[in-house]
């Protein structure tokens, strides 16, 4: 024994263990690492920019042109507008749930760590808001005040922190009773200074999994707000876009329809595979 | 337990029960035993189902259907006889007189001139609040009623006699005609709007003239209409039973016209067009014909200061490739459009394009530079507006193409789509800067354009259009008696209008008809109107 | 459990009137006129029809009629559909989506169920792969994908199906049928991959449980521990998902109306949106609301029916 130190091992060292052994997990992180570099610098890249409309080149068929996955009706290069779709997407799951989580953890730590009639109307609040259908709400802002990119984040976001505020409130209501929250209690620290100190790097946990599995469902809310006519606008386009564009015309030009779903469907399963997997690894009761 | 067991069982006896029915499976409506029945697909439901407040062309074929006016369309889209046996005109051309045939309403009621008389007066009623009384303000006193001026009985129509309709003008119309056959000018059932008020129109007690009654309305499901027995001409109706159906997506409606779920659908997506006209796919179904349409965008100076420039405006009309727009955007027979009439429209010498209309592309681009640079603007310091548009298929297809077109000469337009009615409500509250567009024809007039850029038009006169010029040769055709004299006067102020470029055409609209070959008596025309009492299906024909 | 529903609607009452408030201003902070088209309108006739609307009047004023109606049962005439009464634009369309609605909700309970057990008891094996590779594709592939898809290949090619409407009030149901199959399997796909994901993971938690464990230890027969014992505790989360669900299905019915042409309200709500047809947006907004109130009541008396542990109080 001389010389060795026993190390001990946390909670996190055991969650990468068996992360790292879940096969598609760690394939679903691969494969979104290469979304993300193609999405980062992918439109740098190609021969065509998003919004060159090449006259003489509508509807080309994949291979040709120089077109490696075909045209548009205008004449627009899709592999292009592919890769800054898949950026406008990521971009938009990710901000949306960043503006969802910062609200959601906000409010759910506070109304369970409060408690009382606070918590009461905090939580209720967050009840009528559930019984507004969704869509209804998005639909009503993006009507209201115009079809705007940053608004769009904000909506969503606006929307999904309901739930990660009941999840929140409920992990803060059990943390509130253990004991080092007592202890920090006792020793005189400040209500705030509790919730952001105690309280809030303890939910990380719940969160990530909960953040990871929000990410695809806003990238599919957005794609549907497309679909409507209410999302991102020409010459720019998300995923969402490019799909319901394509399947208007999958009998004249299926390439339209096809790459974008497939790059649609990997990422939100990379995301959902990512998300169960941190989940098993987090909580690993499931396996 | 072997769950995949029970459900490969269950999932075998489903499928058989699917294939075992299969032949049924056609998708059509019921039709009830030795009825025909036409399946219309009529894009969307109506607003209103009364003739005087109707402002869409889906209404427009369903009352069409329902009503008969003083005159009325033929199969071949020319004006003829309808519930007017005759009419004649007095000779200073200011008072019409119409002479009634005897017909009855749908539930046996005489109909008589008097139900005009009531219809014109209704129309101008400012309570009743009709989007359409403008139409007729060249009858006497009518503005002045709908502005409740002057008691409703002061508008310019009488009925000396049951069989007799006069309408007295304020000046010679002699388009009257053509005006005559809109929904403005239906006959309305007085005894039903006396019983009923506001909801005469109710499917459960309704009453019209024309050759079917409409029996229910399901709200985004379908409008079912039956003959009317009443009818003056029933004997020669054929059809016996007609479905109308809303549906906005034309490439499902083509799907549904496509299996005989549907008969006739009146849209086709543009560029789908070319693609069904293949061999192997559906060619005998497609009929494209010139409409009277146009798609233009009119810039609005009060906004963007440099649209005071004629050199800006100018330069912005000419960098249009119409021709990609027109043949490969659309490539459904659009035509580039250069001027605001199209061609084709009754009383019209034709358009006189602007000067740089027979220019190459290449040399309007190089011209619209050296315009744009001379204005001060070049593409390292662009003029940025925002062209404000409907977010319907066709502009979402063609604003990105003439943006990267005007980017090249020195503006940046950004995009602002907005669903269409909302788009007009801001266009004619001048909420916009640059804007799209697309105006059909009210009546086979020329006058239909040409007073959108009248300096009195008003809210519909877009770019705030005012030259004196224009403005007295459409009043002085007004007054002309001589048809020719008066097209020639017309002419004269479009090509004004078109060379001061405060609006730039795009293109002409063509009317997009889907019909299955089965249904005969369908005949292709300008107005793009289709009775369904003058269709029939092969190997059928009326009874009378 | 009479206390707890007069709790329930002492709650019910101030959100719904929370609600009406807010979608009455924010459709009405929206631009636009919902009398304008293509077409001229000139001053004295858009006084006219705003008079006849009761639009000209302040806004407040609105207000308080419009709820004075509401409270009357009187959800006013449509803006856009002259001829029809918000009431009636409702109880027409409602029963067809509450029809595809239910109908969806059955069938991905049933599917989903299924799925979630056999992915429970195979647990990581093909089975259980296969079925939450189906669960997986569910969630990850837009209906407006599955939909068009489905169209081309079992009604433009194969020709079973109707490419799209509502049958008449007259066909008869050994044919009508047909028209409800594909937006009912679309409209369940989402639905049927959150809930076998759910019942996987409730029935890997109760398998465990002790109750049965002690069920397979009396030696009853697996399939009895399994239908009778563990399924019931495995299908409790999914008696809390009710209430989303429901907003899952009447948000995937916008899409699924509008591309099958369903005259449900789905249809109505978007374009009356996009219209700003004030009146029935509100209307439809109130149904819907009070809809997901009216289930969460539900699942929670019948979670409580199902659980033991839990009481209403």
């Amino acid at each position: 024994m001389q010389g060795a130190v026993l190390k001990g091992r946390s909670l996190w060292d055991d969650a990468r263990r068996r992360l790292l052994r879940n096969r598609a997990a760690v394939t679903s992180m691969g494969m979104l690492a290469l979304l993300v570099l193609a999405a980062g610098v992918g439109p740098y890249l190609t021969p065509f920019t998003f919004d060159q409309i090449n006259k003489n080149d509508v509807w080309m068929a994949p291979l040709t042109g120089g077109h490696l996955l075909g045209s548009d009706a205008l004449g627009r290069d899709l592999l292009a507008r592919l890769l800054i779709g898949l950026r406008v997407s990521l971009a938009v799951g990710v901000v949306a749930t960043g503006v969802s989580l910062v609200i959601g953890v906000m409010w759910g730590a506070a109304a369970g760590y409060i408690g009382g009639r606070t918590d009461e109307v905090m939580m209720r609040i967050v009840d009528i808001l559930y019984s507004l259908p969704f869509i209804f709400f998005v639909i009503l802002l993006m009507v209201t005040f115009g079809r705007n990119f940053i608004l769009m984040f904000l909506a969503i976001g606006a929307v999904e922190w309901l739930t990660k505020a009941r999840i929140v409130r409920g992990q803060t209501l059990s943390l509130k009773q253990r004991e080092f929250v007592e202890a920090a209690r006792a020793a005189g620290l400040s209500r705030d200074a509790i919730v952001a100190r105690h309280i809030v790097p303890n939910l990380l946990g719940p969160v990530v999994v909960y953040v990871t599995l929000t990410i695809p469902g806003v990238i599919l809310a957005e794609s549907f707000l497309s679909f409507l006519g209410l999302g991102v606008q020409e010459p720019l386009t998300s995923l969402g876009s490019l799909i319901s564009k394509g399947a208007q015309d999958m009998e004249l030009a299926p390439w339209l329809l096809i790459f974008p779903s497939i790059v649609m469907v990997v990422t939100l399963m990379a995301f959902n595979f990512i998300g169960d997997g941190l989940r098993d690894a987090i909580d690993p009761k499931d396996r | 337990m072997r769950p995949w067991g029970t459900w490969t069982v269950a999932a075998a006896a489903l499928a058989t029960t699917a294939l075992g029915a299969c032949d049924s499976g056609s998708g059509r409506a019921a039709c009830p035993a030795g009825k025909l029945c036409l399946e219309r697909g009529n894009v969307a439901d109506p607003l209103t189902l009364d003739p005087l407040k109707s402002t869409t062309i889906g209404e427009q074929h369903i009352l069409g259907d329902m009503f008969t006016a003083l005159v009325q369309y033929d199969a071949k889209g020319e004006p003829i006889p309808g519930i007017a046996t005759a009419w004649e005109t007095s000779p200073d051309g200011l008072t019409w007189t119409f002479h009634l045939r005897e017909s009855k309403w749908s539930d046996g009621a005489p109909l008589t001139a008097d139900d005009f008389v009531f219809a014109m007066q209704r129309l101008m009623d400012p309570k009743f609040a009709s989007e359409y009384a403008y139409i007729l303000y060249f009858v006497q006193n009518a503005e002045a009623v709908n502005g409740g001026k002057l008691p409703l009985t002061a508008v310019g129509v009488d009925a000396p006699d049951p069989r007799t309709f006069r309408i007295h003008l304020t000046h010679p119309v002699p388009y009257l005609l053509r005006v005559a056959t809109h929904t403005a000018m239906y006959p309305i059932p007085r005894h039903m709007v006396e019983k009923y008020g506001d909801h005469w129109t109710d499917p459960a007690h309704w009453v019209s003239n024309g050759a079917y009654v409409i029996k229910t309305w399901v709200l985004g499901d379908r409008i079912h209409a039956e003959r009317n027995p009443y009818f003056y001409d029933a004997k020669s109706v054929c059809i016996d039973e007609v479905n109308f159906y809303p549906g906005a997506d034309a490439i499902s409606a083509e799907r549904r016209v496509r299996r005989g779920e549907i008969d006739y659908n009146w849209d086709i997506q543009s560029n789908r067009i070319s693609y069904l006209r293949q061999p192997g796919q559906i060619p005998d179904f497609v009929h494209v014909r010139t409409w009277l349409g146009t798609v233009y965008i009119p810039f609005n100076p009060n906004a963007v200061p440099a649209f005071k420039d004629i050199r800006v405006r100018q330069a912005l009309t000419m960098a249009i490739d119409r021709d990609f727009v027109a043949g490969k955007l659309m490539r459904g027979g659009q035509l580039p459009a250069y001027t605001l009439v199209p061609p084709g429209i009754a009383s019209y010498p034709g358009s006189v394009p602007p000067h740089w209309a027979g220019w190459s592309f290449e040399r309007r681009m190089s011209e619209a530079k050296r315009l744009m640079a001379e204005a001060g603007y070049t593409p390292e310091h662009p003029l940025k507006f925002e062209l404000k548009m409907r977010n319907t298929n066709d502009p979402q297809l063609i604003y990105p193409a003439i943006q990267a077109d005007w980017r090249s000469i020195g503006a940046v337009a950004s995009l602002y789509p907005e669903e269409s009615q909302i788009a007009y409500a801001d266009y004619s509250a001048r909420n916009f800067q640059a804007a799209d567009v697309g105006w059909i024809a009210d009546y086979n007039d020329p006058l239909t354009f040409l007073y959108l850029m009248k300096s009195t038009t008003g809210p519909q006169n877009y770019s705030d259009y005012k030259n004196p010029a224009y403005d007295a040769l459409l009043d002085k055709a007004d007054h002309d008696v001589d048809l020719t004299e008066r097209g020639l006067d017309l002419a004269k102020a479009e090509h004004l209008g078109m060379e001061d470029a405060t609006v730039a055409p795009v293109y002409f609209y063509v009317s997009k008809d889907l019909v299955n070959p089965k249904l005969t008596g369908w005949q292709e025309n300008l107005p793009d109107w289709h009775l369904s009492r003058y269709m029939c299906f092969a190997g059928h024909k009326p009874p009378g | 459990m009479l206390q707890f529903l007069f709790r329930r609607l002492l709650v019910a009452i101030p959100t719904m009137f929370i609600v009406v408030t807010l979608a009455f201003f924010m459709m009405r902070a929206a631009p636009g006129s919902p009398f304008v088209n293509e077409r001229r309108l000139s001053p004295e006739v858009e006084r006219n029809v705003m008079a006849k609307y009761g639009m000209d009047k302040p806004l407040v004023v609105q207000y308080a009629t419009y709820v004075g109606g509401v409270l009357r049962g009187d959800l006013g005439p449509s803006l856009k559909y002259k001829d029809k009464s918000v009431l009636k634009i409702i109880s027409e369309g409602f029963p067809h989506s509450l029809f595809i609605g239910g109908m969806a909700m059955t069938l991905a309970a049933l599917v989903g169920v299924t799925l979630g057990v056999v992915g429970a008891l195979r647990q990581n094996r093909p089975a259980d792969y296969t079925a939450m590779g189906v669960a997986v594709l569910g969630v990850c592939i837009p209906t407006f994908v599955t939909a068009p898809l489905l169209v081309l290949l079992f009604a433009s090619t194969l020709g079973i199906l109707p490419t799209a409407g509502w049958p008449a009030a007259t066909q008869p149901l050994s044919s009508a049928w047909r028209y409800f199959v594909m937006p009912v399997v679309v409209l369940s796909l989402p639905q049927i991959a959150i809930i076998s994901r759910l019942t996987r993971a409730g029935m890997i938690e109760v398998l465990r449980s002790n109750y049965v464990r002690t069920a397979r230890a009396k030696g009853l027969p697996e399939h009895s521990v399994v239908l009778r014992h563990a399924l019931r505790g495995a299908i409790l989360p999914l008696v809390s998902y009710l209430g989303p669900a429901t907003a899952g299905v009447i948000t995937g019915s916008l899409v699924v109306e509008q591309i099958f042409q369903l005259p449900g309200i789905g249809r109505a709500f978007v374009s009356s949106a996009l219209q700003r047809d004030y009146t029935v947006v509100m209307g439809v907004v109130i149904l819907y609301a009070g809809l997901i109130l009216f289930l969460n009541l539900v699942a929670d008396i019948l979670y409580a029916a199902l659980d033991p542990r839990v009481r209403l109080s």
